[in-house]
């Protein structure tokens, strides 16, 4: 007998998509192995939204609210997340991977004498060991990867799991956790971010993504009103970020972030294995491009060669029209 | 001011390579400098031209080839380096490169450790904030900018988070893991190059450390890699030409009917 817990990944006090997958692949793995499924959430007020976990099959959740957890610094999550592994003893954490996650597991894996793995694709329980697979070489291999500690924390990759149906007629007991006083020695000064109304790239189940070829701003906008009439978010590579065409906050790759879409539309773009390691495992990926010879016709689905300038619009125009009937 | 950047050296992984029975065929690899680390140096390089007394040195633990990732770092403008090498490294996982380089850093004086985000042909992310948790020390991640207050002793950090761009001051001394969104890193001119095989380069060994040899390597690992393999691969799709009305009814046809994405 032994226990996996998850930690849920929330925004705005609202729990994230990728939380539901991990959880749901957690309760597979419960099941299977004879384990008991515990949560945890962390937040500014997230008492309310914690139950929601229950309708996933946790047999227990641990809150942790304090106004520390309003502007992101790593020290309360990793003193958080130690004081709640203390008390529950899991042998398995698992939690969606983000940036802010990326950012304090390395201190949490620190702090509990764990072993950590970022990143992971698939995760099995063998006896005492956890064994996971993880892509490397920017995505172009796989490995597997095994672990015999007492304790395993594992990040896992967006979009790795499908989400199963809530059940809304779950419930369990919610232990509130102290986060207490916490030393640190980090100042969080400001956050610098460009509010805006479109589906996020972490949430979103189209992503049009784009590249150098939109050229300029006015591209950009173009490319813009397509993910607009998709509902989609907007993704971009790193050459447009190094333009200041796009936002950081938009990169999709190595350096950026992962994406799982069911649907990623790349216009403009090459295909170099740093922005493909980022989402070469959307469901179905449609390139855009003038160059019949792009890397990036390599992996999609359906490749459309020619101007993306002649393209996009139409494009925009026949969606806004279907969508309209 | 003191600064140390943790530097790796890489397989190239822009390269084609070979797997062969689960495991990556080294041979034919080409290594390189971890392009997060050399943007790491980059940023140290910069924040030396504006201060001039602020003294660079590299540390790589690795193979002894790992010399020429070192000779990058120098040419391109770090004072000096030091090599921790051992044929017992072979295998280690960030957890045991943490373990090595906190045994480094024990009895050394510095204001603040850069490493790369991650390692690129691991993608694991784990060394500089378990480094900083063994130091017992403050850490960012993902820096995209990097501003140094040498009266407060402070250096304020941009990061990439989720919400947007984070700035974070931290108090010397701290470790701050960098992301190459940060800068280009300079090509080492020819003068770069000539000066950087006068410099200083450090040999460390592992019994230099006071470390066990189980400390370090597979033995030093809380994780193994099993085996390797490429991914299933994307079944090659169709790709159309013609007229941009044509290519777009044929693409909305597909996603409709075929893909039922739409
Ligand atoms: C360590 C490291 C990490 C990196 N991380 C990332 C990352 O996270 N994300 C990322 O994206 N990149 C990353 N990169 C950069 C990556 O290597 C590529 O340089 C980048 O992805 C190229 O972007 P692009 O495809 O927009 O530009 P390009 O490679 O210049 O491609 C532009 C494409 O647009 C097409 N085009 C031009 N005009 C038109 C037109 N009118 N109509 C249709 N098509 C047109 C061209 O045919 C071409 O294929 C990283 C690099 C390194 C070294
Ligand atoms: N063997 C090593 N020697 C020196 N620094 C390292 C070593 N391994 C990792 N690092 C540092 O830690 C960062 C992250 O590595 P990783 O955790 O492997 O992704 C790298 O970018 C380096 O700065």
């Amino acid at each position: 007998m032994s226990k996996i817990l998850v930690i849920a990944d929330q925004k705005d006090n609202k729990i994230k998509k990728s939380t539901f997958e991990v959880l749901s692949e957690a309760k597979k793995l419960a099941d299977a192995s004879g384990s008991s499924l515990e949560a945890v959430i962390l937040g500014e007020a997230i008492a309310q939204e914690a139950k929601v976990l229950a309708h996933y099959g946790v047999s227990k959740i641990y809150t942790v609210e304090n106004s520390m957890f309003k502007n992101y610094l790593n020290r309360p999550f990793i003193d958080g997340l130690k004081k709640v592994i203390d008390a529950s003893s899991p042998k398995l954490v698992m939690v969606p991977t983000s940036e802010s996650v990326k950012d304090y597991l390395p201190g949490l894996v620190g702090a509990t004498n764990a072993c950590g793995i970022m990143d992971c694709s698939a995760v099995s329980l063998d006896g005492g060991k956890v064994q996971i697979e993880r892509p490397l070489m920017a995505a172009k291999a796989v490995s597997k990867m095994e672990s015999s500690d007492d304790l395993v924390i594992l990040s896992i990759r967006s979009g790795s799991f499908d989400a199963v149906e809530a059940d809304t007629s779950l419930s369990c007991d919610i232990e509130s956790v102290d986060l207490g006083t916490v030393d640190i020695k980090a100042v969080f000064k400001e956050l610098i971010s460009a509010q805006s109304d479109r589906v996020s790239l972490d949430d979103a189940n189209v992503v049009i993504a784009c590249g150098r070829g939109v050229k300029d701003k006015s591209g950009f906008e173009l490319v813009e009103k397509l993910a607009d009439v998709f509902g989609a978010a907007v993704g971009s590579t790193r050459a447009l970020v190094e333009n200041g065409i796009a936002e950081p906050s938009l990169q999709v790759g190595q350096t950026g972030k992962v994406v799982s879409p069911d649907l990623y539309i790349a216009v403009g773009i090459s295909g170099a294995v740093q922005h493909t390691a980022g989402m070469s495992n959307s469901k179905v990926i449609v390139a855009i491009n003038k160059d019949e010879e792009a890397p990036i016709f390599s992996l999609s689905d359906y490749g459309l060669v020619g101007d993306l300038f002649d393209i996009v619009p139409k494009l925009t125009e026949a969606v806004k029209e279907l969508k309209a009937n | 001011m003191k600064f140390f950047v943790c530097c790796k050296q890489v397989p190239d992984v822009a390269m084609a390579f070979q797997i062969k029975d689960g495991e990556l065929q080294k041979d034919d690899l080409n290594y390189v400098l971890n392009a997060y680390d050399a943007s790491a140096v980059e940023e140290s390089l910069v924040i030396k031209d504006a201060v001039s007394e602020l003294d660079l040195s590299l540390v790589l633990m690795g193979a002894e080839k790992g010399k020429e990732a070192l000779r990058k770092g120098l040419a391109m403008g770090a004072n000096d380096a030091f090599h921790i090498e051992d044929d017992a490294f072979e295998g280690s996982d960030s957890h045991a490169a943490a373990n090595v380089l906190e045994a480094f850093f024990k009895d050394k004086e510095y204001d603040a450790i850069l490493c790369g985000k991650q390692s690129q042909d691991m993608d694991m992310g784990l060394t500089g904030g378990l480094l900083a948790e063994k130091l017992n020390i403050p850490y960012v991640t993902n820096a995209v900018g990097l501003e140094v207050n040498e009266e407060a002793k402070s250096i304020l950090v941009t990061r990439q988070g989720d919400a947007g761009q984070e700035k974070v001051e931290l108090s010397f001394p701290c470790i701050v893991s960098c992301s190459n969104d940060m800068n280009e890193p300079r090509i080492p001119s020819l003068r770069g190059i000539m000066q950087s095989k006068k410099k200083p380069m450090n040999k460390v060994s592992v019994a230099d450390l006071g470390l066990a040899t189980d400390a370090v390597g597979k033995s030093g690992s809380k994780s193994t890699l099993l085996s390797m393999d490429f991914p299933k691969a994307r079944k090659a799709g169709e790709k159309f030409e013609g007229e941009a009305s044509e290519l777009v009814s044929t693409l909305i046809d597909k996603l409709t009917n075929e893909a039922k994405v739409l």
